[in-house]
């Protein structure tokens, strides 16, 4: 579900709670729906527990998350609601940025670029 | 995680080694919490391997002290020992023995071993303990080496480029176990090792020592944060190299121009910005460059 690069300069907590957010702003991550266990998340990527369990906490704090008394993190109420147009493409600014820059280096044009984007959707994932 | 104990594991004053001579470590200061995973970094010959020796009271400090569970490293009471495991650089593996001989000597001296554990281990790390110990590859006496310090379940482990010579699958399989211990919050490890790779899978905090001074003591979070190159494109070029705050380095190339900053705080962006009057781009930067900016 979530994708991982321990080598990134962005640390891995962060990658993971901007992975989360995302995931609920577009409504693919519906509340109630439980998330991995801290320790198998950890297992499976292979990462210190202690970077999920803060990546939880602070997706707890901003209400994203809810922990249900001795259950799983889930995806809480309030924070399942959809997020507004706005928001959500807000949270694509970092990525979006990437691109614009590799393809201002590579001297393409903005209507080749946004042909490449439309290609790439097309495409499915 | 309210009950862990908060009383430091580790704590080192003001350490000092001279060998012949030479400082090796100079003015080191730590704390370290129960809990904790630290990778200890440095080029060759920055002294960690020293820093090992005289937490563990393998040699004695020139100046200073360092301590362990609150005793002095160079007093060490039998029952603190108990709760340490070590995995040395160099192995001290007897080669006449086989591995389970070997295995069974050291269970034996300790009051509690995890049997289970040690075999589950050595079936999923593929290690035939039916062998003498002078007939194992490189990589198989690393993996008895950290089967025997993990068979008594140390509170404290203590590890010197522990996988160096494992394949990649079996250093996976090493990482898994180890970030099956950082997940146990009464247990601390120390983990020294070049392999970059690993300490940011599974460190959540770091030591970087730098000609045997200590030249970072946080968590990698903070410091993949603190650490970033700045990219600056400017509409005409650079007539001199941007000089910014916290530089490692930097480098021209026309109207570009890249800097590798430290203490960095996204906040600066806009400002440096405008004070240049240049575009700015902040690339986040992995350990290893972070590193290697650190050494410039």
């Amino acid at each position: 579900m979530f994708i991982l690069h321990p080598g990134s300069g962005v640390p891995i907590y962060r990658q993971l709670v901007e992975q989360v957010r995302r995931l609920v702003a577009g409504g693919q991550l519906q509340p109630g729906v439980e998330l991995p266990s801290v320790r198998e998340l950890a297992v499976t990527h292979a990462v210190n527990p202690m970077t999920v369990s803060k990546a939880y906490s602070l997706l707890e704090a901003e209400g994203v998350l809810e922990r249900r008394r001795g259950k799983a993190m889930t995806v809480a109420a309030g924070g399942g609601a959809r997020a507004t147009l706005a928001q959500r493409q807000k949270q694509l600014a970092p990525q979006l940025r990437e691109v614009v820059a590799a393809a201002r280096q590579l001297d393409l044009t903005q209507a080749e670029l946004v042909a490449l984007v439309r290609q790439q959707w097309g495409q499915g994932s | 995680m309210s009950d862990v104990d908060v009383k430091p594991v580790i704590v080192v004053e003001g350490l000092g080694k001279t060998i012949k001579g030479r400082a090796i470590l100079q003015d080191v200061e730590l704390a370290l919490p129960a809990g904790q995973v630290v990778g200890l970094l440095g080029k060759n010959g920055a002294g960690k391997s020293t820093l090992l020796d005289l937490l563990l009271g393998f040699a004695l400090p020139s100046a200073g002290r360092c301590s362990i569970f609150g005793h002095d490293s160079a007093r060490l009471p039998e029952a603190a020992k108990a709760q340490i495991g070590f995995v040395p650089q160099q192995d001290e593996l007897v080669g006449m023995l086989t591995g389970a001989q070997q295995l069974g000597f050291v269970a034996s001296l300790h009051r509690q071993w995890d049997r289970a554990l040690v075999d589950r281990l050595a079936r999923e790390w593929e290690l035939p303990l039916d062998r003498r110990i002078s007939t194992l590859s490189g990589g198989e006496r690393q993996k008895l080496s950290v089967l025997l310090a993990l068979g008594h379940q140390p509170r404290l482990l203590v590890l010197d480029e522990p996988a160096s010579a494992l394949d990649p699958v079996a250093r996976r399989r090493f990482m898994q176990e180890i970030l099956e211990i950082a997940g146990d919050p009464t247990r601390t490890l120390v983990y020294s090792t070049h392999l970059v790779g690993d300490l940011e899978r599974a460190a959540n905090r770091l030591w970087i020592l730098r000609e045997g001074r200590l030249a970072f003591d946080g968590e990698l979070d903070a410091l993949k944060e603190s650490v970033v190159r700045l990219h600056l494109s400017a509409s005409r070029d650079f007539a001199t190299l941007p000089a910014l705050p916290n530089a490692l380095h930097a480098s021209v190339q026309g109207r570009l121009a890249q800097v590798t900053v430290q203490a960095w705080e996204p906040a600066q962006a806009a400002a440096l910005a405008a004070q240049w009057d240049v575009e700015i781009e902040v690339e986040p930067l992995g350990l290893e460059d972070i590193f290697l900016a650190l050494h410039a």
